[in-house]
């Protein structure tokens, strides 16, 4: 039988070789991203879902202007033509006895700055600037830098020059 | 400005670190920094850099940085709101992994297909580049290289790379990747009105009583145009909206008339809508007889595949697929008679009840409708037809090209319109719907740009998945792809881009700000500017051209794609690339750069620098010591003014919020072919389609014929891919943003939960998605914001790590030859069950 | 008169001349238990969800609607099926419940909600039902598994536990009149809508909640 072995071994590698070839042309060497490098062609695992943690706890703002992250579950809340969830708690009359921040006063004026009785209906649908947080760890790092970061680094960098 | 600033700083360092290091504060100071002038925030208008709505963002910089964005209360797009992602937009540039230098494989020093990434300079790059497009083009010819753009491109840049192509290299090979997003209404606009985008304006909203979306989930993917819907709806009550799609999403969320179909039924239930109108009696036969015709679309048209696929080969109209023929509205009611509503209701799964009640949306000539569209439409193997039938309805009632009465087109990209549209960076187009085909179109071209006749070559390029295939056959040596990411957003991966892409026959250069997917399979990266790094212009989905200035600098070595274009230009020589009897006919071009010809040709670069607004910076120009981008625009501005494409002058779009062509007397143009509104009617005419010879719109009949692949034994699911709100496109810029990312981090496989528990699945586990192209493994969600029916799976493309596109069929509208991303099968295979 | 009945009373108090008093005490037991049993499988199974679902105006808006929320699907794999929700578990109630259900036996035969636009005309109107009965009985059958005395408040969020350690306890709102639309969703809210407890958070009016102009 070993006289067999050698022949088809070459005979496999052969076969493999160009298949082999091919796929390492594809997966050609490359820097990282939110890919791995030189992976292209390979099916990655999933990733378990993410947690959704129910109580995250409120996140600092970036600015000023942007819209604060969700810092609980929203799962099953119902925000549709019959009704909004999010109001039950976030509403004016209902924020101090939720123990909910209250919809920015923003949310009052209309599309011509007109400051309404109740929150604008363009502001209706909550999640389209409001989003909640899972436990997923960032792929890639962002080095954005509050304005009061900005600040200290101006600062550091006039004093450390001569 | 700068020099200001730093004084300043240095002056009152001690305050600053009192205020901001938390040092020891004299005594009274608060934790609050009082000093005006280190709070006073730089504050620009930029339009956003996402999606076709066009909204304008104020941003905040402070020492070459944004710091901050929000939503711009002057634009009457947004009047001050943002989706999440637009309020996160000061994030998108400062992902960790900017690229920041060009990257080469290299091998012992040299360039090498098989080699490693090794940083070069821009020198080297880009000689590298001259000398294969060169190569490439002496040896075998123009076709043998190719670019592919994207709607994300600013105006001019677009326009040089469209000009640097058909002028320059003499190749019509240059697509945007508009042509996986807006070919289909691009050509149905053409088919049925002779001019490109539409006739209507987002003022529409506030004037229509009913509202149809048309394979669009605005809610994510459009999200201020929504707010604006929203709005409208909840104040008024009597309003209507019907939204129909192959599975319920977000905007079902404000549906009236919420409506399942089964995919591809959508020309089924048209075709009954418009017969519904002609069996009640509510044409508007007065509008029909003036303002159109009728025509009968030729058929079994194929898929857009391979011509070897037998499916092409069945398909006997496949060549030729974007004719028709003449009919009377007689034989238009005859030929849609058949689709009853009984046959509707059966056929899209849709009520008759729901179905009844869309068509009288249509018809009851007292009800203002505004149909609205995206990918679920253009998307469609039958994209152009649907399209289509859409303005069928809009013309069969009259409800067209006034206040409220609007079938409206949406786009994805923030410049689709602007930049792939109306520069015309399509491999069949040339500015202002002008298109290579045509002789004249190419003289026009030609004279505007001072070339000799016969430079821009008569035969359409290869559109986008054309180039793919190309690619792979070993047609195409050269190709260069910016603002996109092909890889991960084009279909078929795995048989058809991957392949091409690692061809030892192709040099492949991606510019781009991050290493996408694209940019791990390229040989040659390029580190680009983005956005505000740059002076630029977006045209978005309602005609409004809006203008941005440079306000921060780009890192490191990146440059922007405008300076890459020029660069390169400066490093070829036209006897590099023109043949013999074309340099016969223009001698003095000869030793000339193809920058002289194109970019330094006595009108590109006629502004001085002196015409810049003082206190922006604006690298590209001032490298170049004119100003080019108003140079490039005004150029491309001479296409369109006069032919119901006008725009303002350059300097006016710095100082507004943008405005809608045609800008006739420095007036926009709201409601398009409509009197009163639109310059170009003639007085008396009421309506007329001016860009159609006879002044009419065309009507077509088209029946329904099946999609490139359905689901079988063997492969049992529908599979339908798409976006989600939290992420754009290919996720490239948007998750690299915390918040973002954190809000949607994978990709997940969207499900019935009976399909998951007839599969044995479950919430969590772990699938393979197989079609007959390749698979992807991802976890299923049987619940979430997106509700799908039995026999449909829904799969965003956003993550690179799970590439949706891989099992995708590359099978396209075989007019537009747009690709059909909602429609293909597969099979799913558990890995685990948890 | 009289006579008929005499005649009737003597013949039912006059012990069987056939049957044993044991047999006939005994044989009544066993039927009884015998017809009692199958009464109670009987009316068992209108209980299931199998049962409750094979209607399709159910399945198609009630039990889809639930398929997603915690009610359905969660960590611990317990699920609520419609009927311990919507029946009472104690006899004489759910007695009284399978009675009024007739009622809607006759509406699925005659088709009150056959098509999807009249289930949403009558969303509200079913919702209320189930919620004055629900507020009616204190929250019994949410009660059968959520007990009050069994709750852990710290384990909760600290606005729940507040709302729990107060109205809740003080008996001044019952677990529906906070948590409406946890496994259906929820009809209009709108204007006409009010919430009955005191002291709740009320619903934001949508629709025509303001004086625009035109």
């Amino acid at each position: 039988m070993k006289w067999l072995t050698i022949p088809a071994l070459s005979l496999a590698l052969l076969a493999a070789g160009p298949a082999m070839m091919a796929e390492e042309r594809r997966d050609a060497p490359a820097p990282d991203g939110l890919r791995p490098g030189g992976t292209l062609s390979q099916e990655l695992p999933a990733p378990p879902l993410a947690g959704q943690p129910r109580h995250a706890g409120r996140e600092v703002l970036n600015y000023p202007e942007q819209p604060p992250v969700i810092p609980h579950g929203i799962r099953d809340y119902q925000v549709d033509l019959r009704t909004n969830r999010c109001l039950e708690c976030h509403s004016r009359s209902a924020a101090v006895e939720a123990g909910a921040p209250m919809v920015s006063i923003s949310h009052f004026r209309d599309r011509h700055q007109q400051v309404l009785a109740a929150v604008s209906p363009d502001r209706y649908f909550c999640t389209q600037c409001h989003v909640p947080q899972t436990d997923a760890g960032p792929i890639v790092g962002n080095t954005f830098l509050t304005v009061d970061e900005v600040l200290r680094e101006m600062l550091e960098r006039e004093r450390g020059e001569p | 400005m700068k020099m200001t600033r730093r004084e300043f700083a240095k002056a009152n360092a001690a305050a600053v670190a009192a205020a901001t290091a938390g040092m020891a504060m004299p005594a009274g100071a608060s934790n609050l920094i009082t000093n005006a002038e280190l709070t006073r925030l730089n504050w620009n208008k930029a339009p956003c850099r996402f999606c076709g709505v066009g909204c304008s963002v104020m941003v905040a910089t402070q020492n070459d940085r944004i710091v901050a964005t929000h939503g711009d209360i002057h634009s009457e797009v947004n009047r001050g709101l943002n989706c999440v992602k637009g309020y996160f937009l000061s994030k998108i540039l400062y992902g960790e992994d900017r690229l920041r230098q060009p990257m080469l494989r290299k091998r012992n020093g040299v360039y090498d297909k098989h080699g490693d990434f090794e940083s070069v300079s821009w020198d080297e790059a880009l000689d590298l580049m001259a000398e294969k497009f060169k190569a490439a083009i002496r040896d075998h010819g123009p076709e043998s290289v190719a670019m592919f753009g994207s709607g994300q491109w600013t105006i001019w840049e677009g326009y040089a790379a469209s000009k640097l192509f058909k002028a320059g290299l003499r190749s019509n090979n240059i697509d945007p990747n508009a042509r996986h997003c807006m070919a289909s209404a691009v050509f149905a606009f053409m088919r049925a009105f002779g001019s490109d985008e539409p006739m209507g304006v987002y003022d529409d909203i506030e004037h229509a009583n009913a509202f149809v979306l048309w394979g669009s989930n605005m809610a994510e993917m459009h999200p201020i145009l929504w707010t604006r819907v929203t709005d409208r709806r909840l104040s008024y009550p009597d309003t209507r909206v019907a939204v129909l799609s192959t599975y319920e999403h977000r905007s079902f969320d404000l549906a009236d008339i919420p409506m399942v179909m089964k995919p591809h039924a959508d020309v089924v239930i048209l075709n009954y809508i418009a017969n519904h109108i002609i069996q009640t009696g509510r044409v508007d036969r007065d509008f029909v007889d003036n303002h159109t015709n009728f025509a009968r679309a030729v058929t079994n048209i194929g898929y857009g595949l391979r011509a070897d696929d037998p499916r092409e080969q069945a398909a006997e109209n496949a060549d030729d697929p974007n004719r028709w023929t003449e009919m009377s509205f007689e034989a238009f009611a005859e030929h849609v008679a058949p689709f009853t509503l009984e046959r509707a209701a059966r056929e899209s799964g849709v009520s008759e009840s729901r179905l009844e009640q869309l068509a009288e949306l249509y018809a009851d000539p007292d009800t203002k409708v505004m149909s609205f569209w995206t990918m679920g439409v253009n998307q469609h193997v039958r994209g152009v037809w649907v399209n289509n039938l859409i303005y069928n309805l809009h013309l069969l009632t009259g409800k067209i090209s006034e206040p409220g009465n609007s079938p409206f087109s949406l786009t994805g990209q923030p410049s689709a319109c602007g930049t792939a549209r109306e520069v015309g960076t399509f491999s069949h187009r040339l500015p202002a719907d002008r298109v290579v085909t045509n002789p004249e179109h190419r003289r026009d071209a030609e004279e505007i740009w001072k070339l000799p006749e016969g430079t821009i070559p008569d035969r359409v390029g290869f559109h986008a998945v054309e180039q793919s295939r190309r690619l792979k056959d070993g047609d195409l040596k050269v190709y260069w792809t910016q603002v996109s990411n092909n890889m991960q957003a084009g279909p078929n991966v795995m048989q058809e881009i991957l392949p091409g892409w690692r061809n030892p026959e192709a040099f492949v250069i991606v510019s781009d700000i991050y290493p996408t997917a694209s940019a791990q399979a390229a040989d040659l990266i390029l580190p680009a500017a983005s956005w505000v790094e740059k002076e630029g212009a977006f045209g978005n989905a309602e005609r409004r051209t809006q203008f941005f200035h440079q306000l921060v600098t780009a890192p490191g070595e990146a440059r922007s794609d405008l300076w890459q274009l020029v660069e390169l230009s400066k490093r070829i020589r036209v006897d590099a690339v023109w043949p013999a009897e074309l340099l016969d006919q223009a001698p003095e071009y000869r030793d000339k750069t193809l920058f002289e010809l194109l970019y330094a040709n006595g009108q590109v670069d006629r502004y001085p620098l002196s015409d810049m607004e003082e206190g922006f910076a604006n690298q590209e120009s001032e490298a170049l010591g004119f100003y080019i981008q108003k140079g490039l625009f005004e150029e491309y501005a001479r296409f369109g003014r006069g032919k119901g494409k006008d725009l303002d002058d350059f300097d006016v779009y710095h100082q507004t919020r943008g405005k809608r062509w045609p800008v006739v007397d420095g007036e926009e143009t709201l409601w398009r072919y409509r009197e009163g509104y639109d310059p170009y009617v003639e007085a008396g005419k009421g309506v007329q389609f001016y860009a159609k010879p006879d002044d009419r719109a065309l009507i077509f009949a088209v029946p329904d014929e099946p999609p490139a692949e359905a689901p079988d034994d063997d492969y049992p699911y529908w599979l339908c891919t798409g976006r989600v709100l939290e992420h754009w496109h290919t996720g490239s810029m948007t998750r690299r943003v915390p918040e973002l990312h954190r809000a949607v981090p994978d990709a997940l496989l969207y499900m019935h939960p009976e399909d998951a528990r007839a599969e044995g699945m479950r919430r969590g586990s772990e699938v393979k998605v197989i079609s007959r192209r390749g698979e992807v493994r991802l976890r299923v969600e049987t619940r979430g914001r997106v509700s799908v029916p039995r026999g449909l799976v829904y799969v965003p493309f956003f993550d690179a790590n799970r590439l949706i596109n891989k099992v995708v069929l590359d099978a396209t509208d075989p007019i537009s030859k747009q690709t059909d991303y909602k429609k293909c099968a597969v099979r799913l295979e558990l890995i685990s069950l948890a | 008169m009289k006579d008929f009945f005499k005649r009737y009373w003597r013949i039912l108090t006059t012990p069987s001349l056939h049957f044993s008093l044991g047999f006939l005490t005994l044989g009544g037991f066993i039927a009884g238990v015998f017809f009692w049993g199958g009464f109670n499988t009987a009316v068992e199974a209108t209980n299931t969800q199998q049962f409750c679902v094979a209607c399709h105006e159910m399945e198609r808006n009630p039990y889809r609607e639930m398929q997603g929320t915690i009610h359905y699907t969660n960590r611990s794999g317990v699920r609520a099926q419609c009927a311990d929700c919507h029946v009472p578990h104690d006899w004489t109630h759910k007695m009284a419940r399978k009675m009024e259900a007739s009622k809607e036996v006759w509406g699925w035969i005659f088709g009150t909600i056959r098509t999807e636009e009249q289930f949403e005309a009558k969303r509200r109107e079913l919702a209320e039902r189930e919620w004055s009965r629900l507020r009616a009985n204190d929250s019994l059958e949410c009660r059968n598994c959520h007990e009050f005395e069994h709750m852990d408040f710290t384990e909760q969020s600290p606005r729940a536990a507040r709302a729990h350690s107060t109205t809740l306890a003080e008996g001044e709102a019952t677990c529906i009149d906070c948590h409406k639309g946890i496994a259906h969703e929820l009809p209009d809210m709108g204007p006409d809508f009010e919430p009955h407890s005191a002291g709740l958070p009320g619903f934001e009016s949508w629709v025509a909640h303001l004086e625009r102009d035109g």
